[in-house]
């Protein structure tokens, strides 16, 4: 559980003559959580890249629980975003001829932090998910089976910070109400700190806390959550 | 990571079987070149290393080797019998034996010699006795005739328009222990009975043997017609055998290797001096005027200069393909590994260290092109041996393929490069940014 705090962040791309985002102050504390929506382009996607110290930021500082991500290097920004962050896309990113445990286990195994517990941490949240055949390759999945894999892949590091991109974008709507409704319980009973960013209303309405980007600006905050 | 790179591998298992398989071809090419010159040239100085020295009529240093190691059918030309003798009561000269050749039975050369040289030249029969009468032969180890079995030599082989001879068949009484030479495929007779055929005795006519040698490819005694053979056969008074009128033969004639007075021209003779100082007086003293003296070794060392030089050719033939190979498969990498920047962009994402991201481009890389190494190896192994076992039926030369221990470096430097190469892909990957893999 984390909290995140921005400051005098600006993200700039050459041959765009305005900053893609551009946030002065902001701060979610820990356990919060936070829905982020915005037309495309609005600078979304660019605000959970520099979250999750995908991409380096360049000015100003994001600190989550007083971590500065941008003073790190490349490879203890990856060892930290293993550690802390666990992030569910729109496009699953799960990978073919691998079974759905493997699946959950992968990253954590390629950083080598898999032990027997993960292994059973991973076959539980695959029951909590609601998918009983741990073995089974993904590419024979649902959509809506494949985003639950990839859920449980995100927090089975058991992550201080969520961060789910558009996740049920590319569900349809059923689906979509079930991935929704395991993102916030999960992050409420795993007390992770958690952040949706998402234009699906259903997923949006759950969440206390928004934010919407309008032209990489933060044009509207509701609740308690400062400007 | 193992488990993920399988899965990737069988993903792509149809590309990545390529790869390998381009790889191994590319590889095999190289490894069968080398290979292969090595066993030409060890089966090649295998074969040689019986005979010491060769003393035959002036002419071509390289046929004479050829004719009398490697049986080679060619019409050699022939020195006087003279040299024979000579040789035989030369004190430096262990012993000497004549080869003459010419006949054939079917594809096998028949060739007549002692049984000095038989004793030498292999580990003694397999079954059998050598000859010891003129109408007897012992076979090479891979002659197929049963014993017993009767040859009827052929002047010349079919192909060339041969005659049969009718005044002699021979009667297989033994086979030889195989040699690994030519020789395995020879059918050895007793030199008289080779002469007596030819209507050789101890008169001789030069000219009669210039116009014959034109006829015979393979004329190795005078290569006199039977109805050509104006002189009647004889021999010398030791064999108490002296009337041969129309070649007529007697096969149970006991053979005499006694080479007094007056011998038919020969081809060739096979020395074996008693020292290596007598061996290169020898060779001194028999390379002048009408005769030449060799040593087998020598003339294949020369040889195998030339060889060295083709094999030159070829392997830079096969390192050039093998680079082609190398260059192809980097840019097919390459481009596969900008199709992939999403799953690589991803599992960064989700927390896999980039040096994870090395390790897995660089391990599935590297895995596919040493299996492709591997594989080429013994594709290029086998494929030496398949050449090498046509040859052997071909000519009976046993030719020995297998590795030497210089080829560990090869082998060590061809892995190692790859193992770089294979680097390449990986490095950009690892320098690849999550987030623009991410985004595309």
């Amino acid at each position: 559980m984390l909290d995140l705090s921005i400051e005098a962040v600006e993200v700039t791309f050459p041959g765009l003559a305005t900053p893609a985002l551009s946030i002065d102050s902001f701060h979610l504390p820990a356990g919060g959580h936070l829905a982020v929506t915005g037309a495309s382009g609005s600078g979304k996607s660019t605000l959970v890249n520099i979250l999750t110290g995908l991409e380096r930021l360049k000015k100003g500082t994001i600190r989550w629980g007083g971590t500065d991500i941008a003073s790190l290097s490349e490879s203890r920004r990856d060892r930290w975003r293993g550690e802390t962050i666990g992030l569910v896309m729109q496009d699953f990113h799960l990978f073919e001829g691998l079974s759905a445990l493997d699946n959950i286990l992968l990253p954590a195994r390629l950083a080598r932090v898999a032990n027997a517990a993960t292994v059973e941490r991973a076959r539980e949240l695959l029951t909590i998910v609601g998918l009983s055949r741990p073995e089974q390759k993904v590419e024979t999945m649902s959509r809506g089976e494949m985003q639950r894999v990839a859920v449980a892949r995100a927090i089975v590091r058991k992550p201080a910070v969520i961060i789910a991109d558009e996740p049920t974008a590319s569900l349809d709507s059923e689906s979509g109400a079930q991935v929704a409704e395991l993102i916030v319980t999960l992050a409420e009973r795993e007390g992770s700190t958690l952040m949706v960013v998402s234009h699906d209303p259903a997923l949006i309405e759950r969440f206390d806390n928004r934010i919407r980007l309008v032209g990489g600006r933060i044009a509207q905050a509701d609740a308690q959550v400062a400007a | 990571m193992i488990r993920f790179i399988l899965a990737d591998l069988n993903r792509f298992r149809l590309g990545a079987f390529f790869i390998a398989a381009i790889v191994a071809l590319a590889v095999a090419l190289g490894v069968a070149v080398t290979l292969q010159e090595r066993a030409l040239r060890l089966g090649s100085a295998r074969a040689a290393e019986k005979f010491d020295l060769i003393v035959g009529a002036a002419g071509s240093e390289t046929q004479l080797v050829l004719s009398s190691v490697f049986l080679q059918p060619s019409a050699l030309p022939l020195m006087t019998g003279k040299v024979l003798s000579d040789l035989e009561a030369d004190p430096r000269v262990a012993w000497a034996a004549p080869i003459g050749f010419g006949d054939f039975f079917g594809t096998s050369p028949i060739v007549g010699t002692t049984t000095t040289l038989v004793k030498n030249l292999s580990a003694g029969v397999s079954e059998g006795a050598i000859f010891a009468r003129e109408g007897e032969a012992v076979i090479g180890a891979d002659v197929k005739l049963p014993m017993g079995s009767t040859v009827k030599p052929m002047h010349g082989t079919l192909g060339e328009g041969g005659h049969t001879h009718t005044e002699l068949a021979y009667t297989v009484v033994g086979r030889l222990k195989p040699t690994g030479s030519a020789w395995d495929k020879a059918i050895l007779v007793p030199i008289r009975a080779v002469w007596d055929i030819h209507g050789l005795g101890h008169h001789h006519d030069d000219g009669d043997a210039d116009e014959h040698d034109h006829d015979h490819a393979a004329a190795g005694a005078d290569a006199a017609k039977p109805a050509d053979a104006k002189e009647p056969a004889g021999h010398d008074d030791h064999d108490g055998h002296d009337e041969h009128e129309h070649h007529a033969i007697d096969p149970n004639q006991a053979i005499n290797e006694q080479w007094q007075g007056e011998l038919p021209d020969l081809p060739a003779v096979v020395v074996k001096p008693k020292s290596i100082a007598d061996a290169y007086k020898l060779r001194q003293q028999y390379r002048k005027d009408a005769t030449l003296a060799v040593f087998p070794g020598e003339v294949l060392t020369t040889l195998y200069a030339t060889l060295g030089d083709v094999k030159q050719v070829l392997s830079a033939v096969a390192a050039g393909a093998q680079l082609l190979v190398g260059a192809a498969l980097i840019l097919v990498i390459v481009m596969h590994i900008g199709q992939r920047r999403k799953q690589i962009g991803a599992l960064r994402a989700f927390g896999a260290p980039r040096e994870a991201v090395f390790g897995i481009v660089w391990l599935e890389l590297f895995g596919l092109v040493a299996t492709g190494i591997m594989a080429g190896l013994v594709l290029g192994y086998l494929a030496a041996r398949v050449i090498a076992a046509r040859l052997a039926a071909d000519s009976g030369f046993h030719m020995p393929v297998g590795f030497a221990p210089e080829d560990m470096t090869s082998i060590s430097i061809l892995l190692i490069a790859s193992a770089l190469l294979c680097a390449l892909p990986a490095i950009i990957a690892y320098r690849q940014p999550p987030a623009s893999a991410l985004r595309g």
